[in-house]
C-alpha cells in the first residue's frame, strides 16, 4: 500500500508518463511536500480517515496523487470545505492544502475563521512569493522590490507589503502549533517533513489546529534554475519571513463530539412535541363578528407588545380549533420603530392572511391609530390607549371606539409592560372572540418559563375587560 | 512501499530515467556528489535526466527526500536484483488505488408517534422539517428575515449532538456545505436575497461536483440591500442564475408555514435522489407567518451514500471536485449534468390547482401572493366570475404540464407577484419551449419593494380583465 496512487489515473487518464509523473514544473516545491504529507500519512496511519482538500493554484490537481478521500475546493474557500468535512466526521483527518493567493489573499475571511474555530484540522500553507497557475503575478506574499507580471518595476509601497500568515495566524487563539519552513536545503527539508508529521498527529490526538507555512520554490515564475530558486528563497525570503516555530501550544484533546441522534423519542422531546390536544373553551367561531373570516390588526410603537398580544390571540384561536394566522410587520428594526401585526381567523382556512380592512384593530399610539383607523370595516371595534391617545380621530360612527386607559391601568398593576394584556382583555371583552379561559391558557403557555408573572397577567387581562364595560357604559 | 523510506532500512536510490525532471534538487543534496546532470536527452521525456554514480552512494537517502517526483527517485526494492529491466507499472502497480469499492447504507423512515400540531411561524417550520428530515448539520450567516430558522436550528440540533456553525459569511458557509454535503451528509442553510448572492459561487461548484444541500432563500426586497420587506425578485436568481455555468436545480416555492415543514422534508430527499443542491424559495411575509403545521408520520434517519467522501476506507477512493481539464471530458459531464436536468423536469413538476374547473380567468401566484389570490378567487366566484388559481410549487421545473391543461380554453391569465415579472418570465419561457404559442391574454398585477399585491387588487384586476376581453374570446 501507498499513500500516493499507483497509477496518477486522474492525470490525464493516466495515459503515457502522466502515470506516473506529477504536472508540476521541474524543481517546484509542492512535489516535496506532497512526499512529505505522503510520508506523514503513512506514518501516522490515517489514510483510510484523510481527506486531503486541494485548492485552486498549482497544486489544484493534489487529488491526482494522494490516495486518501479527495476534495477539490473553490478558490481559497479550503478552510471551510475543510471545516464541513471535520464536523460532517470529527473522526475524519483533514488536510487542507493552501497556495499563497488561495490562503493569503481570495481566502482570507475562511483561513481566519477556520482558525477562529480551531478545529483539530491541518493547513499547509505553500509560500512562493507568487502566482504560479495565472501566470506569475504579485502574490499577498510577493517580496517589495520582486517583478512580477503585475508589478513590472517591482512591488512598490502602492500595491502593499507582503503578509507574514504564519505570524498573523500564531496571535489568533484557535491554532495550538504555528511554523514556518523551507525546503532549500536538506535540514530545511527534514524540518519541513517533521513539522507537517506533527502538524498531523497533533490532529489525530484531537488536540487542536496546526498551521504549517512552508517557503517553497517556483523556478518558472522566478525564472531561476531549480538551485538559483533554492538560494532565492535562502537569501531573499527567509530575512522577511523568518522560519521557525511561532506557537506551540499542546493541550488536551477537546473535540470529541458524539454521532448525532436520530431516535424519534430525542426528536419529539426536543422539538417539543406533544399528542396532548390543546384544551378548548369555546362552543363555536365567533359568527357574531364575521361568519367564516375574521382580520385583525394590533399596532403600536416598538416594545408597546403589539405583536404579543396578536400571537397570544392566534394561538388562542389555533387552540380554539380554527385555522389562523400572524404576520408581524416590523419598522426598519425589530425593536424601537412602529410595529403591527395582521391576524386572520377562519373557519376552515385562511386565505389572505393580511389585514387590509381589519374588523378589529388595537392601537397603542396616536400614528398607529390614525394610520389604520381609517381602514377599520364599517362595524368594527377600536380599542385603543386613552392614556397615550387623548384625542383619538373620528371614524365612521358604525364602530366601536373603546379608549381603554392601558398604560394607566398597568402601572396601577405595578409593571406598565403589561398594558399590552389590559388591552387584550378590553378585546376579548369588546368583541367576544373567546372565553377568558381560552386567552389565559396561551398566556400561561407562553409565560410558562415565569409562573410569577401569571397572575399580574390575569389580573391584567381582568381589568381590561372591567375598563372595557366601564367605558361603555359611561357612553 | 514507494512513498516512504523507513529509517531502519538504507535503501538505495533508483531512478526511473522517464520520471526525471532534471531539476537537480538530489544533486545539491548529495553530499557525496554522486550526481550530477546528465547530457543525454531522453527521448520519450524531451529532458536531460540526472545520473547516478551508485559506487560512490552510501545510502544516506538525502536524495530521496529531495526530489520532488513521487515516482522519480525512489528507493530501490530490497528483494530483486534486476529492477531496473522492470516495467514500472510492474513495479509500483497499475492499480489507481487499493481502496475497496464503496457500498451505499440507504435512508430510513422511522415512525413517530402521532403528534398534535404546532403553531410555527414559517422560519420555525423549516427548522422543524430540517430536524424531522435528519438534518444535523447546519451552516449559516445571520440575515433577517431569515435568522428566526438559524436561531432555531441552534437551539435544538446540539441537543440532537448535531452541529451548528455560524460561517464568517455566506460565501463561508456554501463552502462547508459542500464539504458537509460532500461528505455524504444531511445539510442546510437558510438565508435572504443578499446573501443568497453570496452564496451562488459555491452552488455553481456544488451542482458541479454534484453534491447536494439545501438552500432556504428567504426573499427580501431588493436590489441592493433593498429592505426586509417580502420580495420575489430573486425567481430570476434561482431559475436561472444559480452561479456560473450550466446551472440548475429543483426550486420549491413554499405557501403557508405547512409547506415550510413539508417542502423542506422533500427537499432533502431531492438532493440526494439527484445528488444537486435545491432551493427552497419563500418570501420574507411566509417566513415570519405564525400558523398551523402538522407534523408528519415518521422521521428520516439518513443513511450514507456510495459518493460521499466521509473520510473513512469505504470512501476513500471518492473524489468531490468541478475542475474537469480536457474539454471532451467537461462536455460529456455537462451532458450528463443535462440530462439530469431533464429528469428533473420530467419528474418533478409540482403545482396546486384552485377551482381551476371551468375556469375563463385564471389567476397565476406562488408564496404569500397566492394566498392573497385564493382569498380573490373565492371572492371573484362569489360575484360570479369564474376564475381559479393556478399555483406553481416548483419554479423550475416550471410545472408546464399542469399549466397547460388548466390554461387550455381560458380566456385570460393574471400573473400575480411581488416582484418585476420573473415569475411571468418563468411561464412564458415554459410555454415557449412547450411549444404554446396560441395564448390567451396574459395581464399582470406586479409590486415592487416589499409591497404585496392585496386580494382587493386582483380581484379587481380579473374584473377588469372579464370586463375588457369580449364574451367567446377565449384563445
Amino acid at each position: 500500500m501507498s499513500v500516493f496512487y499507483e497509477r496518477f489515473e486522474r492525470h490525464a487518464h493516466g495515459e503515457g508518463l502522466k502515470g506516473h509523473a506529477t504536472h508540476y514544473c521541474p524543481g517546484c516545491g509542492h512535489g516535496l511536500i506532497h512526499k512529505y504529507v505522503a510520508e506523514a500519512i503513512d506514518e501516522l496511519d490515517i489514510q483510510n480517515r484523510t481527506i486531503a482538500v486541494s485548492p485552486v493554484g498549482c497544486a489544484v490537481f493534489m487529488y491526482y496523487y494522494l490516495d486518501v478521500g479527495n476534495t477539490q475546493a473553490a478558490h481559497g474557500r479550503a478552510p471551510a470545505v475543510a471545516v464541513g468535512h471535520k464536523v460532517a466526521n470529527p473522526d475524519a483527518i483533514l488536510l487542507a492544502y493552501q497556495g499563497d493567493g488561495d490562503l493569503a489573499s481570495i481566502g482570507l475571511g475562511e483561513i481566519m475563521q477556520a482558525c477562529q474555530l480551531g478545529l483539530p484540522m491541518t493547513f499547509v500553507f505553500v509560500n512562493n512569493a507568487i502566482y504560479g497557475m495565472t501566470g506569475g503575478q504579485m502574490a499577498p506574499t510577493t517580496l517589495p522590490g520582486q517583478v512580477t507580471t503585475t508589478t513590472p518595476t517591482g512591488r512598490t509601497r502602492f500595491t502593499g507589503q507582503p503578509l507574514r500568515m504564519a505570524e498573523i495566524v500564531s496571535q489568533i487563539d484557535g491554532p495550538i502549533y504555528v511554523e514556518r519552513c523551507a525546503l532549500f536545503d536538506a535540514k530545511q527539508r527534514t524540518r519541513t517533513k517533521k513539522a507537517i508529521a506533527k502538524a498531523l498527529r497533533l490532529q489525530v490526538e484531537g488536540k487542536g489546529l496546526s498551521f504549517v507555512e512552508i517557503l517553497a520554490e517556483c523556478p518558472t515564475h522566478l525564472k531561476l534554475t531549480p538551485s538559483e530558486a533554492e538560494q532565492w528563497v535562502k537569501e531573499k525570503m527567509v530575512p522577511y519571513f523568518p522560519l521557525g516555530v511561532k506557537k506551540d501550544e499542546e493541550g488536551e484533546r477537546w473535540f470529541e463530539p458524539g454521532p448525532p441522534s436520530f431516535d424519534p423519542g430525542d426528536v419529539v422531546r426536543v422539538i417539543s412535541g406533544t399528542d396532548q390536544p390543546p384544551e378548548r373553551f369555546g362552543d363555536g367561531f365567533p359568527s357574531h363578528i364575521d361568519e367564516k373570516d375574521i382580520s385583525l390588526k394590533f399596532a403600536g410603537a416598538g416594545g408597546d407588545g403589539a405583536q404579543t398580544i396578536a400571537m397570544l390571540t392566534t394561538k388562542a384561536a389555533l387552540n380554539e380549533g380554527w385555522d389562523s394566522t400572524h404576520i408581524p410587520s416590523y419598522g426598519p428594526e425589530s425593536r424601537g420603530g412602529t410595529s403591527y401585526a395582521d391576524v386572520r381567523i377562519a373557519v376552515d382556512e385562511v386565505l389572505s392572511p393580511s389585514s387590509p380592512h381589519p374588523q378589529i384593530l388595537v392601537a397603542f399610539n396616536p400614528p398607529s391609530l390614525e394610520k389604520f383607523g381609517p381602514t377599520v370595516s364599517p362595524g368594527g371595534i377600536v380599542i385603543y390607549d386613552r392614556s397615550v391617545i387623548p384625542e383619538p380621530p373620528t371614524l365612521d360612527p358604525s364602530i366601536t371606539m373603546a379608549g381603554i386607559p392601558c398604560t394607566e391601568i398597568a402601572r396601577g398593576l405595578g409593571k406598565r409592560m403589561v398594558k399590552n394584556v389590559v388591552a387584550l382583555g378590553a378585546l376579548a371583552e369588546a368583541a367576544h372572540l373567546f372565553p377568558r379561559d381560552s386567552f389565559l391558557l396561551t398566556l400561561r403557555q407562553a409565560l410558562k418559563q415565569n409562573c410569577a408573572l401569571l397572575d399580574l397577567n390575569e389580573q391584567a387581562f381582568d381589568a381590561g375587560a372591567q375598563a372595557f364595560d366601564d367605558v361603555m357604559s359611561a357612553v | 512501499m514507494v512513498s516512504t523510506n523507513k529509517k531502519k532500512v538504507k535503501p538505495r536510490p533508483l531512478l526511473f530515467p522517464h520520471f526525471c525532471k532534471a531539476c537537480g534538487r538530489c544533486i545539491t543534496a548529495c553530499p557525496k556528489d554522486c550526481i550530477e546532470m546528465g547530457t543525454e536527452i531522453d527521448p520519450v521525456t524531451g529532458c536531460t535526466p540526472v545520473v547516478i554514480d551508485r559506487s560512490l552512494c552510501n545510502d544516506c537517502g538525502l536524495c530521496l527526500t529531495a526530489c520532488p517526483e513521487p515516482y522519480g527517485l525512489v528507493p530501490a526494492p530490497q528483494d530483486t536484483e534486476d529492477f531496473e529491466l522492470q516495467d514500472p507499472e510492474d513495479l509500483f502497480g497499475a492499480r489507481r488505488t487499493t481502496a475497496p469499492e464503496p457500498i451505499s447504507i440507504p435512508d430510513e423512515r422511522l415512525p413517530l408517534p402521532p403528534l398534535e400540531s404546532m403553531i410555527l411561524k414559517g422560519n420555525h417550520a423549516t427548522a422543524i422539517g430540517a430536524v424531522l428530515a435528519g438534518c444535523r448539520h447546519f451552516f449559516g450567516y445571520p440575515i433577517t428575515p431569515s435568522t428566526e430558522g438559524a436561531e432555531l436550528i441552534a437551539k435544538l440540533l446540539p441537543e440532537l449532538d448535531g452541529m451548528f456553525v455560524q460561517a464568517v459569511s455566506e460565501v463561508a458557509a456554501v463552502n462547508m456545505m459542500y464539504g458537509c454535503g460532500g461528505a455524504g451528509l444531511r445539510c442546510m442553510t437558510l438565508t435572504s436575497s443578499p446573501g443568497f448572492s453570496l452564496m451562488l459561487e459555491g452552488i455553481s461548484y456544488m451542482i458541479g461536483a454534484e453534491l447536494p444541500g439545501v438552500f432556504f432563500n428567504v426573499m427580501r426586497g431588493g436590489p441592493g440591500l433593498g429592505n426586509i420587506g417580502p420580495e420575489q425578485a430573486d425567481i430570476k436568481l434561482v431559475c436561472r442564475g444559480l452561479g456560473h455555468g450550466n446551472t440548475h436545480a429543483i426550486v420549491l416555492a413554499p405557501a403557508t408555514p405547512q409547506e415550510m415543514l413539508d417542502l423542506t422534508i422533500v427537499a432533502f430527499d431531492l438532493a440526494f435522489e439527484y445528488r444537486n443542491p435545491v432551493i427552497l424559495a419563500s418570501d420574507g411575509y411566509l417566513g415570519q407567518m405564525t400558523g398551523r403545521v402538522r407534523l408528519p408520520e415518521f422521521i428520516v434517519k439518513p443513511g450514507l451514500p456510495d459518493w460521499g467522501v466521509y473520510g473513512d476506507e469505504m470512501h476513500r477512493r471518492n473524489l468531490n471536485t468541478s475542475i474537469i481539464l480536457i474539454e471532451p471530458d467537461l462536455e460529456k459531464h455537462n451532458l450528463h449534468l443535462n440530462r439530469k436536468y431533464q429528469q428533473m423536469s420530467d419528474a418533478e413538476q409540482r403545482s396546486d390547482s384552485f377551482r381551476c374547473e371551468n375556469a375563463e380567468w385564471i389567476v397565476i401566484a406562488c408564496n404569500t401572493p397566492a394566498r392573497m389570490a385564493k382569498g380573490a378567487v373565492q371572492e371573484l366566484r362569489g360575484r360570479g366570475i369564474n376564475a381559479g388559481l393556478f399555483r406553481p410549487i416548483t419554479l423550475w421545473p416550471f410545472p408546464i404540464d399542469a399549466a397547460r391543461s388548466v390554461l387550455r380554453g381560458v380566456k385570460g391569465v393574471l400573473v400575480v407577484e411581488a416582484g418585476p415579472g420573473q415569475l411571468e418570465d418563468e411561464l412564458r419561457l415554459a410555454l415557449s419551449h412547450a411549444g404554446v404559442h396560441d395564448l390567451p391574454r396574459i395581464e399582470r398585477l406586479r409590486h415592487h419593494g416589499g409591497v404585496l399585491p392585496q386580494q382587493q387588487e386582483i380581484v379587481e384586476a380579473v374584473s377588469e380583465l372579464a370586463a375588457s376581453v369580449p364574451t367567446g374570446g377565449a384563445a
